[in-house]
């Protein structure tokens, strides 16, 4: 006898139901995406991609609308409606409920700085930051989200031919549940230094997806997570390389306090045509408690024969040996503690060109450091 | 009174599986510096080891009392900050951390635990401007992070730079001398002797006889099977350098 295949159909969450009705009406691409909202349900631990963060569980009774605040050092240069559907579902959602796209537009030597806040209840938001053909510049985007929010941010960079960009993303010591996913177009020849610093939190999902050209572009895509307990944080990347002679560096540490979750997913996609690529990932985290947990999983796959390609993933505890050799020479034990983390988790940081940025960021670490002790 | 007394000393590793101190006795007055000599697995790091706090080191048995104050459940940094002062064997490298801010840090640490005032940054400058040129030791050096790259006499150095600076009352000295060629073996040792006085104590552990004619002990103990089994003059370790450890070892 042959088995009984069935689809039952899924039990929708409040927060899924919300989506749903937010929804009600919509036509072309908009309808296809409450389709499968209807069919799939938001990300949850089933999905491949979201098994160690399940978005799903953790927005169940998040209902009510919330709202998203930008406050950026300047005006967008544009606002425009979203035409075309992105692939994934949540920034297909935060296409279709965040309203008009902000666009910045950004001239040579400009540093924008945006401000994203949350408030409880449900929001999402969508952003374009352009970098025109040859231009250096930077962006610092600060996140944020209250206690019983759940903001779903969408974020799309195009840098240009030559251009050069430098982007933090913070999230600061925020309570709520942050998805951030980040599409990343790099020009021929363009240069992106990324840093993440984050706290985590209810739940934090930072993605950001790279379209790497190759052709002497350089992408380095830094991380650094410090959680306490009862946080999360999740650092998922991907990076495709098209074609030859690009550049990926990638370095992500984290340190997380006993309940803490911290993950880390990368993967590096090198096709045929990306010959002599360069592209290193690394992950190391340093699990501060018996009940810290961090999954992590790098992935390389490479279809080109003339590359240089290695990642490596490590986790550990503190070491006791030079925490009794601090202790030894007076520094009590939380101080010992911290300056080891905080030596762990520095590396990432100083690698941020702008020596002003990344003071800030080792500001905030050593803020984080001293919240956590 | 002796500044460092230890009475009976039992003390285990492995959650007390292992026992490595047995029943060991030792007085060490103010002013003066005691070595104690004896054979790989006698017991001599681990001592040192107890004698400053280390978790997993467990007493079971004994005392030890320091300046008349029993220091058996005192943190390793309070031990530090009472002025006990560890020169590791091994010195520990931590990446990340300039060497100089380490060791301001750990000054200002035992300062404050012992409420005095912090050192100013200028104040300290010179302080270890100072010191470091009895240690040949460069700004160069300390500026690097704390005993990364350095080699097996660099780091010796920095031991005995960091406790130039500290001032402890009590310095243990454990295996200072391995792996120093014969010239950084006197640099150290005049380090060591520039910490010579009548107010503090030292307890020079080592394997071999050579540091001995450097640092000349006022006494000389021998350990054996976690106890010390014989006491004398400095004469005692010319002749274990001659005769070698067997009878003591078949006397424990």
């Amino acid at each position: 006898m042959g088995g009984i295949c069935m689809t039952l159909p899924l039990k929708l969450t409040p927060a899924e139901t919300a989506l749903l009705d937010a929804l009600e009406g919509a036509t072309g691409w908009r309808a296809a995406t409450r389709k499968a909202l209807e069919n799939r349900g938001l990300p949850n631990k089933r999905d491949e991609a979201w098994k160690w963060t399940d978005l799903r569980r953790l927005t169940g009774n998040i209902t009510e609308a919330g709202t998203i605040a930008i406050t950026g050092s300047r005006e967008p240069d544009a606002k425009l409606p979203i035409t075309h559907a992105p692939t994934d579902m949540l920034p297909r959602l935060a296409g279709a409920l965040g309203g008009e796209a902000r666009i910045y537009t950004l001239s040579e030597g400009e540093s924008l700085s945006l401000e994203v806040t949350a408030s409880v209840g449900v929001g999402h938001a969508i952003y374009v930051v352009e970098v025109p053909t040859g231009v250096s510049a930077q962006v610092r985007e600060r996140l944020c989200v209250a206690d019983g929010g759940f903001a779903n941010i969408a974020v799309l960079y195009r840098i240009g031919e030559g251009a050069s960009l430098d982007r933090i993303v913070t999230t600061g010591n925020c309570p709520g549940i942050l998805a951030q996913s980040g599409g990343v177009d790099l020009g021929e020849g363009a240069s992106l230094r990324q840093t993440t610093l984050t706290f985590g939190g209810k739940l934090v999902r930072l993605e950001t997806h790279l379209a790497h050209p190759g052709t002497k572009a350089d992408a380095v895509m830094d991380a650094v997570y410090l959680l306490a307990p009862n946080r999360h944080a999740d650092l998922t990347t991907t990076a495709i390389l098209t074609g030859p002679d690009g550049t990926l560096s990638q370095l992500t540490k984290g340190a997380v306090a006993s309940h803490g979750h911290g993950v880390f997913q990368g993967k590096i996609h090198v096709e045929r045509e990306a010959q002599r690529t360069d592209a290193r990932m690394t992950h190391r985290a340093l699990l501060l408690g018996d009940r810290a947990e961090v999954d992590a999983k790098p992935e390389l796959e490479i279809y080109a024969d003339d590359v240089q390609c290695a990642h490596g993933n490590a986790l550990g505890a503190i070491d006791e040996t030079a925490l009794f050799y601090m202790r030894q020479r007076g520094l009590p034990e939380a101080q010992a503690r911290a300056i080891l983390i905080r030596s762990f988790l520095g590396e990432p940081l100083d690698r941020i060109r702008d020596p002003e940025l990344r003071d800030l960021l080792i500001e905030d670490l050593t803020k984080g450091l001293e919240a956590l002790s | 009174m002796p500044m460092l007394d230890i009475s009976n000393l039992h003390a285990s590793v492995d959650n007390g599986e292992k026992p490595i101190l047995k029943g060991l006795d030792l007085s060490v007055p103010k002013g003066e510096v005691h070595a104690i000599m004896g054979p790989n697995g006698s017991g001599k790091s681990t001592l040192s080891y107890v004698l400053t706090g280390r978790d997993g080191y467990d007493v079971t048995e004994g005392k030890v009392s320091f300046e008349g104050e029993d220091i058996g459940d005192l943190e390793p940094e309070e031990r530090a900050a009472r002025g006990l002062y560890l020169s590791f064997q091994y010195p520990v490298e931590i990446p990340g951390v300039p060497t100089l801010t380490f060791i301001r840090e750990s000054l200002n640490a035992q300062r404050k635990a012992r409420g005095e005032e912090e050192v100013s940054a200028p104040d300290f400058m010179r302080l270890i401007r100072e010191k470091a040129a009895i240690l040949n030791v460069s700004m160069d050096m300390l500026k690097r992070p704390v005993n990364v790259g350095f080699s097996g006499g660099e780091k010796k150095r920095m031991e005995i730079l960091q406790a130039l600076v500290l001032e402890p009352r009590f310095l243990i000295l454990d295996e200072t001398d391995s792996g120093l060629d014969i010239d950084a073996l006197k640099v150290v040792s005049d380090g060591v002797n520039a910490l010579r006085s009548p107010d503090r104590a030292m307890l020079v552990i080592t394997h071999y006889q050579r540091l001995l004619d450097y640092i000349a002990p006022d006494k000389v103990h021998v350990m054996s099977a976690g106890r010390i089994v014989a006491s004398g003059g400095p004469e005692l370790a010319k002749e274990l350098e001659a005769e070698g450890y067997d009878k003591y070892v078949r006397a424990a």
